[in-house]
């Protein structure tokens, strides 16, 4: 506890409440488009979204499964 | 996101991927457990490389056939080795050998396991960017200095009627599950991995209000007990009614973060700014149906935010 409380008292010193920047209609479009999604390569490939929609395919075209899997999903929050 | 930087970016796997492969990305957290065709397949296949253990992460890189049989694994996020084992595994490989596989039903899914976006629902995609504050590093890391993080946010058809009767009504504070589903597991820092959600606790305070216009305001101030992580932000956004349908949902939170999850590595010292931006998905895009990392595991306690 007593180091929890110390490291509580170092962030405050490190890390003080500031003043936020209030946002403007221009600050929303300009990060709204800053963030959108660019083309990426990785974007271009076909990805399945589960490994059985996969596997009809390669069976069907006698191709081999490749698996990218991760903790969280590749293409998401990860 | 270091593999979608690095190894996903190289030209010659792209290439590989698209015409000799069929690429599939999933997370294993899900097929490793399932008890269902989806997931006994994933077992199969996993449980013929060194990750046996369910229990734990099995996540990697895996070439295998149609019919479950694994050629090559690796964990290792370097092109050169994944451009090495993919071709390795085509130099071995003759596709009259699958000329008796079988496609797998789907099967009853395992209810346990469902993560489908809510019918009629709203669907947002959300990106998280670290504005600044990353000191420059020449090693691997750089990958996350411009990264920007994606996720989804569910609402269902009832939340989004809701949201339509208040702005009816000339407005007001949004409701609160819709508010705190938002804050709670959205407004976090995911540039570099699975974060951590904000527990009940840990809302210090927040205000998200919409008038009449659709014109949306807030404030947030979020932080663990012992201030070691944090977000103090103000929001920004714009809600557009159709015919009693949102058409248009943009919001930016941006302001200051502090800290990092047990998954997060790698953040900046003290604060650093970072935006958050919510948009309508369009279902064209693959991840737009991906489960919210919120709701990871739990699907019903990310609608139920009483837990």
């Amino acid at each position: 506890m007593r180091n929890m409380l110390a490291i509580g008292v170092l962030m405050s010193l490190v890390c003080p409440a500031q003043a936020i920047d209030e946002l403007t209609t221009k600050d929303l479009q300009q990060l709204q488009a800053a963030l959108a999604p660019k083309d990426a390569a990785w974007k271009s490939i076909p990805w399945h979204p589960t490994l059985l929609s996969a596997q009809r395919q390669a069976a069907r075209q006698r191709k081999l499964i490749f698996i990218w899997s991760m903790d969280g999903h590749p293409l998401g929050c990860t | 996101m270091v593999d979608r930087a690095l190894t996903f970016a190289d030209p010659e796997i792209v290439k590989m991927l698209k015409d000799d492969f069929v690429p599939v990305a999933i997370d294993q957290w899900y097929q490793r457990q399932q008890k269902d065709a989806e997931g006994e397949f994933y077992r199969k296949i996993a449980g013929q490389g060194p990750r046996k253990d369910f229990e734990q992460t099995t996540q990697g890189r895996y070439i295998c056939t149609p019919d479950g049989q694994l050629l090559a694994y690796n964990n290792n996020r370097g092109p050169e080795r994944i451009r090495a084992l993919m071709k390795a595994a085509l130099a071995d490989f003759d596709p009259d050998s699958l000329a008796n596989v079988q496609p797998i039903d789907d099967g009853p899914p395992d209810a346990g396991y469902v993560r489908l976006p809510p019918p009629d629902g709203l669907m947002l995609r959300v990106h998280c960017k670290v504005l600044e504050g990353h000191e420059p590093t020449e090693d691997w890391t750089a990958v996350f200095h411009d990264a920007i993080g994606r996720d989804n946010a569910w609402f269902t058809a009832d939340e989004k009627k809701q949201l339509v009767r208040l702005m009816r009504r000339g407005g007001g504070s949004f409701p609160e599950p819709i508010a705190l589903r938002i804050v709670r597991y959205h407004l976090t820092d995911f540039t570099r991995g699975e974060p951590p959600r904000w527990r009940a606790n840990e809302v210090k305070s927040w205000s998200l209000r919409i008038d009449a216009d659709g014109e949306v305001t807030g404030k947030v101030h979020l932080e663990t007990a012992d201030g070691t992580r944090g977000y103090q932000a103000n929001l920004i956004g714009k809600v557009v009614l159709g015919d009693d349908e949102v058409v248009q949902f943009d919001l930016l939170a941006k302001g200051d973060f502090w800290g990092r999850g047990r998954f997060t590595f790698h953040a900046p010292e003290g604060r650093f700014p970072v935006a958050i931006t919510f948009q309508m998905a369009d279902g064209t895009d693959e991840a737009d149906h991906i489960l919210p990392h919120g709701a990871k595991g739990y699907l019903p306690g990310y609608y139920d935010l009483t837990n």
